[in-house]
């Protein structure tokens, strides 16, 4: 399952005008948040949480397609597990970026090892470990598999990035659900869903990329092998 | 509201007089936060489509590798045919 080839622009551009429109309402009409939060440096909340649910989403897409791949091994149940770990990374790096940033004016310090923190960092780091694996290793099956594995072991830790600060406290706030007491300005609530709304084109459509381009790459990796028996091609 | 648990700025200076100031410095634990917020924002949200930038690069990298090796089979395919 990809994006049609006449979708893909469209959503392109859907993307690109939400997120053009989400910015400007977020540095025009949003109100600051009080100093206590960050002030002004709050407004990153507004990219940071949606950043760490299109995490969220990318690990799930990993999962899923790890399970599967482990299941019924195919081209497609690898292409999308290597997808939605690539795509994990680069939203942990976003949310590990926009994070520390805010908490120094929030907390008065880049980094602390929070429960949540801690957590999330290690989830980017088995997702990262899972990236350069694939790359450096070879495609067989016997690596596929491994790194469906370790697709899983990175998915079944976000539920605990998740709960962590239910569970174990920790600085990082906890304002909308999980006892919260919410947004209190309707703008601030309209920029956060458009930040989700945003983050959910980017991801899909950064997921079916790349899955796309793991699925013709694996495509020619199988035409490339069967060009050298032929003696079409030098063996790769 | 979540509460946010702010580390307490807790300022302790042995430096009492203008004289001692001229003649000494000590460090000072805590204080108050100096970061502009503006300035921490912007590197934020420019760090963030930077690193989304970065993606789509590598993206558009891996295509164009992919393209070449593409056009590597196809013209293989095409000297056999001639052969």
């Amino acid at each position: 399952m990809t994006l049609k080839k006449h979708s893909q622009p469209i959503l392109m551009l859907t993307t690109a005008l939400v997120f053009f429109y989400l910015i400007q309402f977020i540095v025009l009409t949003v109100p600051q948040a009080q100093a206590e939060a960050g002030g002004l440096a709050q407004k990153i909340f507004y990219f940071h949480v949606p950043s760490a649910y299109a995490l969220y989403l990318s690990g799930a897409v990993c999962f899923v397609a790890s399970a599967g791949y482990l299941y019924r091994p195919s081209d497609a149940w690898d292409s999308w597990s290597r997808a939605g770990a690539e795509c994990a990374v680069a939203f942990g790096c976003m949310v590990l970026l926009s994070g520390p940033l805010w908490a120094k004016k929030a907390w008065g310090v880049y980094w602390t090892w929070d429960p949540r923190l801690t957590t999330l960092l290690l989830s980017v780091l088995i997702y990262l470990a899972l990236v350069v694996m694939r790359a450096f290793t070879g495609d067989g099956d016997a690596e596929r598999k491994f790194a469906a594995g370790f697709g899983i072991l990175g998915t079944v830790n976000l539920p605990i990035v998740h709960y962590s600060v239910k569970k174990w406290g920790g600085n990082h706030p906890t304002v909308v659900g999980q006892g919260g007491g919410g947004l209190a300005d309707p703008n601030m609530r309209i920029a956060l869903y458009l930040g989700f709304f945003a983050m959910t084109l980017l991801a899909v459509l950064l997921i079916t990329a790349r899955a796309r381009l793991a699925q013709t790459n694996a495509k020619l990796m199988a035409l490339e092998e069967h060009a050298a028996v032929e003696e079409l091609l030098e063996s790769p | 509201m979540g509460v946010m648990q702010t580390p307490t700025p807790n300022p302790t200076s042995t430096v009492k007089t203008p004289a001692d100031r001229a003649q000494e410095f000590v460090a000072v634990q805590g204080g108050p936060e100096t970061t502009s917020a503006q300035s921490l924002m912007v590197t934020a949200y420019c760090g963030m489509w930077a690193i989304l930038m970065v993606f789509i690069f590598l993206s558009w990298r891996r295509q164009q590798k992919l393209d070449a090796r593409l056009g590597e089979l196809e013209a293989a395919l095409a000297k056999r045919g001639r052969s």
